[in-house]
């Protein structure tokens, strides 16, 4: 995933990586305005670097300073599979049912 | 790259497979033994009906929150213990996207770069053709959520796939070795120990039907070539959730890449990473995907989760629950019992509880090859027969003390102490109930005296036999006496026996 600096993000095979990814399909134009729209976000995030910040600080990965939410190991009613089931696209009333998978046996 | 070129391929012909070495790598999956899901409070159990246990947070509801299950941290930490893993004093969570419908979320909760475990090591025995015990350096154990089952058509008419989630979300626990096996027979030793020790710890119950213990094997060649040492592709052997299909899979896949190599001369530079499943009907491996590098799956923080810290005292009240390990216990019982490494293994192989009857009975009747040989072969194959645990087994430790003690002083043979426990088995009664529904009764020297009289008036020929040098003749004799009197012992009668006809 290089990208160099002097190109610009939108017209690097990178934007139709990250939507292949992602599943979305996009046009040549929406492939456009997303890469300008990328890169206004990197434009913008990239102000941070501006930061100083020493070299003990430890790296930071959530909103939150709070550590340890934690619960017990115990059981508590799971939701009857009827209503679960309400929410599939598609179902048996026991399964879930999606478009066949495929695997790709060619050796 | 020339692979193509002749003299090359020609040269590639002479290198004998025997000459290259395997290198493997395994990534294991144990589910970890808790009642409920790594981040809810559905159920773990196997084999309900189809959906009937999840919530909005393994199904992946929007607007959901996943909170960590404590005893699905602390069975982590015991196993990293157990492994000899550096236990991280922070650990975080992660997601890890990709698309499948088994996966509601479309990412799995899994941990990336702080891993709840960091390096560590296990020790195998050795294995056939390998003299040494081997070091094998685990790299980390990660925490991270199952997965749902996806039940494909097979009829290939295209029918829908279904889905069960009720595996989603359940928590496992991913052990990452160094490439350091060298053999099919060295991975299913590591897999043997692991499975071994995490059922001794109460981390996993391991059960491989069930699919509770599956695993991944990374491997590649080591092949000399001319002055240098040529590495194969590396190719990663999915889903493998049998300890044959590990040994079958790695055994064909390493002599599948040497002729690969040997066909068109591709190194580990020239290719990707594939990713190839094992069919267990055809025996080979066919090819699945080529692995994504690690960036598409696009690891990043899982915002919805904060990192837990882990406490010094908490690793050390979890180090001193721990108990004896497996190699703990070869080594007592070798060392200090006198047991043969083999019967070592055996008996440790059975689990804790076995090893636990063991040294009850052994320490009871002070006489440990005497408690290793009932043990070992009588116990265990009533125990194989009846398909029952040691917990099980009607008779207690201290009953099958009083019976060795019985047959250790020589009061009953091997033969009617075996009658004794069959009958303590069928029964549930101790050893002196069942003595005595046995009718066996001491037998005195003037009974003995009258039946070897008896046996010799009524044997002539087998004691000219025995006097005319066939020693073994004796036997018979022998045979007849435990007829006409079970009681008898048959040392005495032998001593009795041979001292009237040589006299
Ligand atoms: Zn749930």
């Amino acid at each position: 995933m290089s990208n160099s600096p002097e190109q610009p993000i939108a017209e690097q095979p990178i934007v139709n990586r990250i939507a292949k990814l992602a599943r979305i399909h996009l046009d040549q134009q929406q492939l456009e305005s997303s890469g300008n729209k990328l890169e206004q976000i990197l434009d913008f995030v990239s102000q941070l670097e501006q930061v100083e910040i020493s070299e003990d600080v430890s790296p930071f990965f959530g909103a939150i300073e709070s550590v340890n939410a934690i619960r017990e190991d115990q059981l508590t009613p799971s939701v009857s599979r009827e209503k679960i089931l309400d929410n599939a696209p598609e179902s048996d009333g026991e399964f879930y049912l999606v478009p066949p998978v495929f695997r790709n046996t060619d050796s | 790259m020339n692979h193509a070129s002749n003299p090359q391929s020609t040269n590639r012909r002479v290198v004998r497979f025997d000459q290259s070495e395997i290198i493997i790598g395994l990534e294991v999956h144990v589910q970890l033994d808790t009642d409920s899901k790594l981040f809810c409070g559905c159920s773990t159990r196997f084999g309900g009906a189809a959906n009937s246990q999840t919530c909005v947070v393994c199904t992946g509801m929007p607007g959901s929150l996943p909170v960590i299950n404590q005893h699905a941290l602390e069975l982590s930490i015991r196993a990293g213990l157990s492994l000899n893993c550096q236990i991280a004093q922070s650990t975080k969570w992660d997601r890890k996207n990709y698309f499948y419908p088994d996966l509601p979320k479309g990412y799995q909760i899994s941990q990336f770069d702080q891993p709840i475990c960091g390096p560590g090591y296990l020790d195998i025995e050795a294995v056939e053709n390998s003299s040494q015990p081997r070091r094998i350096r685990i790299e980390r154990a990660h925490l991270e959520e199952d997965a749902g089952k996806s039940i494909h058509d097979e009829s290939n008419r295209g029918q829908n796939s279904k889905i069960d989630l009720n595996r989603t979300g359940t928590p496992l626990l991913e052990i990452v070795t160094q490439p350091d096996l060298r053999s099919a027979a060295e991975a299913k030793s590591f897999l043997s120990e692991l499975k071994l020790i995490l059922n001794y710890i109460d981390v996993s119950d391991c059960n491989m039907q069930q699919g509770n213990l599956r695993c991944d094997a990374n491997v590649n060649l080591h092949i000399p070539f001319g002055e240098e040492k040529i590495a194969t592709p590396i190719v990663e052997i999915k889903n493998l959730n049998s300890f044959r299909a590990v040994e079958r899979s790695i055994t064909h896949e390493a002599q599948r890449q040497f002729e690969a190599w040997q066909e068109n001369g591709f190194t580990i530079a020239d290719a990707p990473k594939q990713t190839r499943g094992w069919n267990d009907h055809t025996q080979s491996t066919t090819l699945q995907r080529e692995k994504e590098d690690s960036a598409d799956y696009r690891y990043f923080p899982d915002p919805d989760l904060i990192a837990v810290k882990i406490e010094e005292v908490q690793i050390q009240q979890i180090k001193s629950q721990l108990g004896s390990l497996p190699s703990d216990l070869r080594k007592l019982l070798i060392e200090r019992y006198n047991l043969k490494s083999a019967d070592a293994t055996v008996m440790v192989s059975q689990g804790r509880g076995v090893v636990n009857y063991f040294l009850e009975v052994a320490d009871g009747c002070e006489n440990s090859r005497i408690a290793n040989n009932w043990i070992g072969q009588e116990v265990l194959r009533q125990l194989n027969e009846s398909n029952q645990t040691i917990d099980q087994y009607p008779v207690s430790p201290q009953q099958f003390t009083e019976l060795l003690k019985l047959v250790i002083a020589g009061t009953l043979d091997q033969t009617r102490g075996k009658e004794v426990l069959n009958e303590m088995v069928e029964h549930c009664i101790s050893s002196q109930e069942a003595i005595k529904r046995l009718g066996i009764k001491p037998v005195d020297n003037r009974e003995l005296v009258t039946l070897c009289e008896k046996l010799i008036a009524e044997n002539q020929e087998v004691i000219e036999q025995i006097q005319s040098g066939n020693a073994k003749a004796i036997g018979m004799l022998i045979g007849q006496a435990r007829k006409l009197n079970p009681n008898a012992n048959p040392g005495l009668i032998k001593e009795m026996l041979s001292k009237m006809i040589s006299s």
